[in-house]
């Protein structure tokens, strides 16, 4: 099937496999599509225990890589954006490949929002609260569920997420140089807070087959077409050989890497009436924007998903900007504290931007210690 | 300066209006390129840039240099073929400036071209790129800058 029919999909399932061969196979569809020779597609797709950095990353950035040769996990380079993350049989991957005349406009944010919607309902077929959460996450009670992130090619687009059917938290601390605290019970409880999986909240693990029929299900319709099973196409398969040769190699994973850059994180502390707050920052090679932050200490806040809500807020806010975005958040934000002001989190985070790098680098010392 | 729904567009620079890229040629013969307004405006806050390495061959519509922003990654593809010159140090640093500048500060590669005359050729310039691009821009659904 390389026509593309109006209102039917491909639905392509390409089972468990390498990290390698997955992200070929991202590469590959993905310029099919845009020569014209790949249909649109929703796929399914699933990792032996990967890590897995963003197209831009640093390896050494992001990565404990002694941890993951000693664990036998793969390393590999996505072709689309965003953070590094760990990847192993647990979790489901989801893909679609369209255009953008297909999705209605060539905005990437709206693209993003709309495809993250549709998953989001999936998921909610499942019996769980899912909700889209600007700009790429999908969250249940404020804890991410899915991460997701995008490539395109013209007018062609890739735009992947995962869902995390069970999920071993202390597996990612320890291949993801995370700001989290140094690996100990209080690290895994807070990154617990932040992330959780359909296993917990379900309190049973829905089989692989129930989760891509309710995703299936929620892509048909909100994009109101139906779906047909479908394999690789003949052109499809050779390129993939091609792409293959050229992806598992040193080459393409460490093509973007800073040895030596270690994970500069940088810490403040800010005591405020209603407690201690402490921020962990993380900003991007050129240090003018933050690209992560993680916020903890003994304060009180109602929801307790304000903080990975601010959190999330915060991701890509050039440094100057920080202040204002706090401001932003919480000037539409209905939370209570106890004895703690919006100006409290912009404190400890200007705290943590004045911090020299490495400061609060407790991390690395998670390797040995944990 | 020519303006398209709030987008600026320098009518001296050459576009190509599919891959929403435009160049000019220096006085020196090189030619710069970058992404317009507009495709800065749907990619949102940029965040990384990698250009293709200083000497290496970039056939025209071909990448010249990766974008990312809000996690989506994508190619800048050069109007016109050639050999990278230069790429734009300040980029790496703050990706960000093809947003606030994106036909001055924000330029993506310099390259010297194979033959600007009949490349060129096919690009849009003046009153006529204006008009490509409220018709993309009106294919495309778009709001404004």
């Amino acid at each position: 099937m390389t026509a593309r029919r109006p209102g039917r999909w491909r639905l392509l399932d390409t089972g468990l496999r390498g990290a390698a061969e997955n992200i070929a196979l991202n590469r590959t569809l993905l310029e099919a599509h845009q020569e014209g020779h790949g249909p649109h597609t929703l796929r399914f797709l699933r990792f032996s225990p990967s890590a897995l950095v963003g197209f831009h990353q640093s390896v050494c950035r992001e990565l404990r890589e002694d941890y993951c040769r000693s664990a036998g996990i793969e390393i590999q380079r996505r072709i689309t954006g965003g953070g590094a993350i760990y990847f192993d049989e647990a979790q489901l991957g989801w893909e679609l490949y369209l255009d953008k005349a297909a999705l209605g406009s060539a905005d990437m944010r709206a693209i993003a929002a709309r495809i993250c919607e549709a998953a989001a309902a999936g998921l909610r077929g499942l019996g769980v609260d899912a909700r889209f959460r600007p700009r790429n996450d999908i969250e249940v009670d404020g804890r991410k569920i899915s991460g997701t992130g995008g490539a395109f090619d013209g007018d062609s687009l890739l735009y992947q997420g995962t869902v995390l059917i069970d999920f071993d938290v202390e597996r990612m601390l320890r291949v993801l140089r995370v700001p989290a605290e140094k690996l100990s019970d209080k690290a895994v409880r807070s990154a617990r807070e932040r992330v959780t999986s359909l296993r917990e909240l379900l309190g049973r693990t829905p089989p692989v087959e129930e989760v891509r029929r309710c995703l299936t299900g929620a892509f048909a319709d909100a994009f109101g077409v139906s779906f047909e099973a479908g394999g690789l196409t003949a052109h499809e398969e050779a390129k993939f050989r091609d792409v293959h040769a050229e992806i598992a190699t040193p080459e393409w994973v460490y093509q973007h890497n800073e040895p030596g850059a270690g994970t500069p994180v940088r810490e403040g502390v800010h005591r405020a009436r209603g407690g201690l707050l402490r921020a962990r920052i993380r900003l991007d090679a050129g240090g003018g924007r933050v690209t992560q932050a993680w916020i903890t200490g003994d304060f009180f806040v109602s929801p307790a998903r304000m903080v990975p809500d601010l959190e999330a807020a915060l991701k890509d806010t050039p440094c100057a900007q920080v202040r204002a975005r706090v401001e932003a958040f919480f000037a539409d934000y209905p939370v209570q504290m106890l004895h703690l002001a919006p100006a409290d989190f912009a404190d400890v985070l200007d705290k943590s931007l004045a911090a020299p790098p490495g400061a609060g680098d407790l991390v690395a010392e998670a390797g040995s210690g944990g | 300066m020519g303006t398209v729904r709030g987008c600026d567009f320098p009518e001296d620079l050459y576009y190509n209006v599919e891959n929403n890229v435009w160049a000019r040629r220096e006085s020196d013969g090189t030619v710069t390129v970058g992404l317009t307004a507009y495709a800065a405006s749907l990619a949102g806050q940029i965040v990384s840039y990698t250009p293709k390495k200083v000497g290496k061959d970039v056939k025209k519509d071909k990448s010249c240099a990766t974008v990312e922003s809000g996690k989506w990654v994508g190619p800048a593809k050069v109007p016109v073929a050639g050999e990278v010159m230069e790429t734009n140090g300040a980029l790496v640093a703050k990706p960000g400036l093809i947003n606030e500048d994106p036909y001055g500060a924000g330029w993506l590669v310099k390259i010297k071209t194979v033959d600007w005359d009949v490349d060129s050729s096919g690009l849009k310039t003046g009153a006529d790129a204006l008009a490509a691009f409220e018709v993309k821009m009106e294919s495309e659904g778009f709001g404004g800058c």
